[in-house]
């Protein structure tokens, strides 16, 4: 029996099929006008930078109440890599691109005129934040490179300007996900940065022997993230280490933000690779302290490390507590820790079926949306080996992979057809109503192709979708903990895996066509509307003072 | 003095002082590992004494320590020559005969110095491949694992096996047997699609034969179809009652699908059918942690570290008793407990990468 079982272990997977349920929610189409192509520039010398990009963001830039789409470029790479680096950004082929969606549904191109074609020539893109950081009402943009990071103010008149000198948040090295938060609730959003690990072109290898592969993120140190704190003057201050980001180092991917213990402040979460998970828990005070392994939301139920790629940190179960889900590389599926209240978490991959989704794929940007409004949210995932010959090594494995979509039905997921046609090299997502129809879309990058933008076909089902106005608060509201009959949602554009999801916070009612909406602000204000019609998009302002 | 060395010396008293000198320039110069100086003085000795048979066996060690096996071999035979029943000449011999690819000529001698482990290597290569298991295992049982010994009865073993296949396939082609074993091939070859067909084709033809379901299981399981897995272990399950395996692996399907009660009650099937199985204790403390009884949970896990202390099974266990116990505010217990784990964890992984970039390679 022992030699069995041992053997078995070993084995591998070799036709991962689910089955889906029902037509598509979706039907992929790409706008008129998106020519974007995410040029990652694929070299026999394996650079590990090749297989991670690219972020995409949905942020009404010019507020239009249309969703416009960011994309994050890689660069060229060469061999040998000229000292210093370049990769090549100056070529329009190798632009971050942002287009401007029209009233039409078309999108418009207006990277150069809005003063984004610069990405430095010694950045290879990676990520993307979006967040008003200055609270003058107009989204700013946050760029994570291989190389140094760009801070980019928007003026307000459809212009951007690269700020990051005086904003002093170039980091350096090799950053991924970023995302705004105000983790000290003082009205100003702050900036979390995750890294990768130390690497660098002149230090690259190749692994798997003959295979030449990427290598694992074992074969190189471990870094720290950066948190940088708003001084509300157009600068920031690196806080890493007066605040204990910096005290564990990591190999950090995915970062997501939510209060989950519900003491009034933001915490947060850092998708690590090859090794344990981290949760920062906000002590109030200015300082975190890493609770993964306490809390229960290190490891797998097995106790196994995990390739930690994409995280989500939503209430999957409506229990008004938010959860996580952990994207990972096949045979570790991706992790589901339940928030059991109390500062615990119990793994629940297996019970909700998220385990038979996911143990042979792979998974990278991740989103926690309710895409047929019918008031439970529902799991996307980008898709895709981190290996573009994985083929060769394991013919069960794959490269190029289908978005999982998996339905909530009592709280159990349930594959679905995600719409796309073929499988894909994806990892970036996005998720927001692109059209304004009051239905979920998603927006994924995929490597050395044009992006997949998914369409929701929409249905009977009501919905409510929040924008909200911080007076207080920072003006985004990131951070606040809104409810809808029963359902919540953390204020928070930062999602999966580089990405940076459309702000508004968007409901699905079912059949009931009004909503009781509470709102938690980061200020401690409490704020109740009662009778919200269903089917609209309501703005909500943060009272000055708390409302009796 | 020991027998053996008052044998010598009463041998070299029989000896001129002249052989007697040159004995003993031999032995000093291959102490020294000065090969060549040891092999002219032990030819000198044969020259003055060609009766004496420990000068060719020390002749031939020389040439054997050199590793100029060809030139031994013409000593060693002389030796036999003079003392037929000369245990050393026949061991170093064989040695030689087999190091120059003469297994059959070799087996004989080595044989009569009871070489069991070399006997079951040259039996390999003259393909007498039960006996060389027997020959092996028997070694094995004297030197237990010694990695050659381990390695060439692995060797033995596997090549008596496709012996027998081969066998299988040239007489049955298209029998349910020779589809069973051409999926095993397939399964151990990653070809997943082919193992599933010849597996099914196997039960098309014979669908009682034992075991192909598990097999047929394992196919599904490693392609993470986990609901056709189920499906194969139940029919094993049901065709095999009392196979703890099939009992193991259904109830281990079940649990990845999440179905706890399910998957609970297979596995203690399992166990009573192989109590105290590691992989079944974690499995069931796993499935009871999973269907909310703790006490169950705390039980197999405790029962299974009873068992296995230093292994990656019970450091899972360990972490999920740290778990278990967090969860219940047993704050002591869990830390204890998440102490244990991450001692074995710590003791298993392999080292950090350096701090500073490796060079490139």
């Amino acid at each position: 029996m022992l030699s069995r079982l041992s053997a078995a272990a070993a084995i591998l997977a070799a036709f991962a099929a689910t089955a889906t349920i029902g037509e598509s929610l979706f039907e992929a189409k790409l706008p008129r006008g998106i020519d974007f192509i995410l040029q990652n520039s694929p070299t026999p010398q394996k650079h590990l930078i090749e297989t991670m990009p690219g972020g995409v963001a949905l942020l009404d830039y010019n507020n239009d109440g249309l969703l416009d789409i960011f994309f994050v470029n890689g660069g060229r790479l060469t061999s040998p890599m000229p000292t210093p680096e370049n990769f090549d950004r100056r070529n329009p082929r190798y632009w971050n691109r942002l287009y401007r969606q029209n009233k039409d549904g078309s999108f418009t191109d207006v990277t150069e005129q809005a003063g984004l074609s610069n990405a430095g020539d010694g950045n290879y893109g990676m990520g993307v934040a979006v967040g008003d950081y200055d609270n003058d009402g107009y989204p700013d943009i946050y760029i994570t490179n291989y190389g140094k990071n760009i801070l980019y103010h928007n003026n307000g008149d459809g212009t951007f300007t690269n700020v990051t000198t005086k904003a002093g948040v170039a980091a350096g090295g090799w950053s991924e996900s970023a995302g705004f938060l105000d983790y000290d609730n003082d009205g100003k959003l702050d900036l979390f940065v995750t890294r990768y690990m130390e690497w660098d072109t002149k230090h690259s290898k190749d692994c798997g022997g003959n295979f030449h592969t990427y290598c694992p993120p074992e074969e190189f140190p471990a870094t720290t993230s950066i948190l940088y704190h708003n001084n509300g003057d157009g600068t920031f201050t690196d806080v890493s280490q007066r605040s204990g980001i910096a005290v564990k180092k990591g190999r950090a991917l995915g970062v997501a933000f939510a209060d989950y213990d519900g003491d009034g402040f933001t915490d947060i979460f850092v998708a690590n690779d090859g090794m344990q998970q981290y949760l920062y828990h906000n002590n109030g005070d200015g300082t975190f302290t890493e609770v993964a392994l306490e809390a229960g939301a290190a490891l797998s139920e097995d106790g196994r490390r995990m390739s930690g790629m994409g995280v989500v940190f939503q209430d999957y179960d409506n229990d008004g507590r938010p959860d996580i889900v952990v994207t990972e590389l096949p045979r570790e599926i991706y992790s589901l820790y339940h928030n059991d209240g109390g500062g615990s978490f119990s793994y629940r991959s297996l019970q909700t079926g998220l385990g038979v989704l996911s143990s042979g794929t792979s998974g990278w940007s991740v989103g926690l949306e309710d895409f047929d409004n019918d008031g439970w949210k529902d799991l996307f995932v980008a898709q895709s080996h981190v290996l573009d010959n994985v083929e060769s090594i394991d013919p069960s494995l794959h490269y190029l992979e289908l978005p999982l979509l998996a339905m909530n039905r009592n709280n159990r997921f349930e594959s679905a057809d995600s719409g796309a046609a073929t499988p894909l090299a994806a990892r970036g997502a996005a998720f927001g109503d692109l059209n304004n129809d009051g239905w979920e879309d998603v927006l994924i990058t995929c490597l050395g192709s044009h992006p997949q933008v998914l369409l929701n076909r929409g249905g009977k089902a009501h919905w409510l979708v929040i924008s909200l106005r911080g007076t207080r608060s920072n003006r985004d509201g990131y951070g606040a903990r809104v409810q809808v009959n029963g359902q919540t949602r953390y204020a928070t554009s930062t999602v999966g895996y580089l990405s940076a999801s459309d702000k508004r916070l968007h409901f699905g009612l079912g059949t009931t066509d009004k909503g009781k909406v509470e709102v938690v602000w980061p200020s401690g204000i409490h704020q109740t509307l009662n009778e919200v019609h269903a089917d609209q998009f309501l703005e909500v302002r943060e009272p000055e003072k708390q409302e009796r | 003095m020991t027998p053996a060395i008052l044998v010598l010396w009463f041998t070299l008293q029989t000896l001129s002082p002249e052989a007697v000198q040159h004995m003993q320039a031999g032995v000093a110069a291959d102490k020294q590992r000065q090969f060549d100086v040891a092999i002219t003085e032990f030819r000198r000795v044969t020259e003055l004494e060609p009766a004496f048979a420990d000068g060719f066996i020390s002749l031939g060690q020389a040439y054997m320590e050199k590793h100029d096996f060809d030139s031994a071999i013409p000593s060693l035979k002389q030796a036999l020559e003079i003392n037929p029943d000369s245990t050393p000449a026949h061991q170093l011999l064989g040695y030689a005969l087999l190091v120059q690819g003469y297994p059959a000529q070799a087996i004989p001698h080595l044989e009569r110095a009871k070489e069991k482990s070399a006997v079951g290597i040259a039996q390999i290569q003259t393909g007498q491949l039960p006996e060389a298991v027997a020959n092996l295992q028997a070694a094995l049982a004297e030197h237990p694992n010694d990695p050659d010994i381990l390695y060439y009865l692995g060797r033995a073993s596997g090549l008596l096996s496709k012996q027998s296949i081969d066998t299988l396939l040239a007489a049955y082609p298209d029998s349910a047997r020779a589809h069973e074993a051409m999926g095993e091939n397939y399964f151990v070859l990653r070809n997943m699609p082919d193992a599933e067909s010849e597996f099914r084709e196997a039960l098309r033809l014979r669908p009682d034969v034992p075991e192909v379901h598990l097999e047929l299981g394992e196919v599904y399981a490693g392609a993470f179809q986990w609901a056709k897995a189920e499906e194969e272990f139940r029919a094993q399950a049901k065709l095999q009652p009392g196979n703890a395996e099939a009992a193991y692996r259904l109830g281990a399907s079940l649990l990845e699908q999440g179905k706890v009660h399910e998957a609970r009650a297979e596995l203690v099937r399992a166990d009573k059918l192989m109590p105290d199985m590691p992989e079944t204790l974690y499995s069931l403390g796993k499935a009871a942690s999973l269907d909310g009884d703790a006490a169950a949970a705390e039980k197999d896990w405790s029962k299974l570290l009873t068992i296995e202390k230093e292994t990656p099974l019970a450091a899972q266990a360990h972490f999920g008793l740290a778990n278990l116990y967090r969860k219940q505010g047993k704050t002591d217990a869990a830390k204890r407990e998440m102490q244990a784990f991450q001692r074995l964890q710590s003791s298993s992984n392999p080292p950090q990468a350096p701090e500073k970039p490796a060079p490139p390679h």
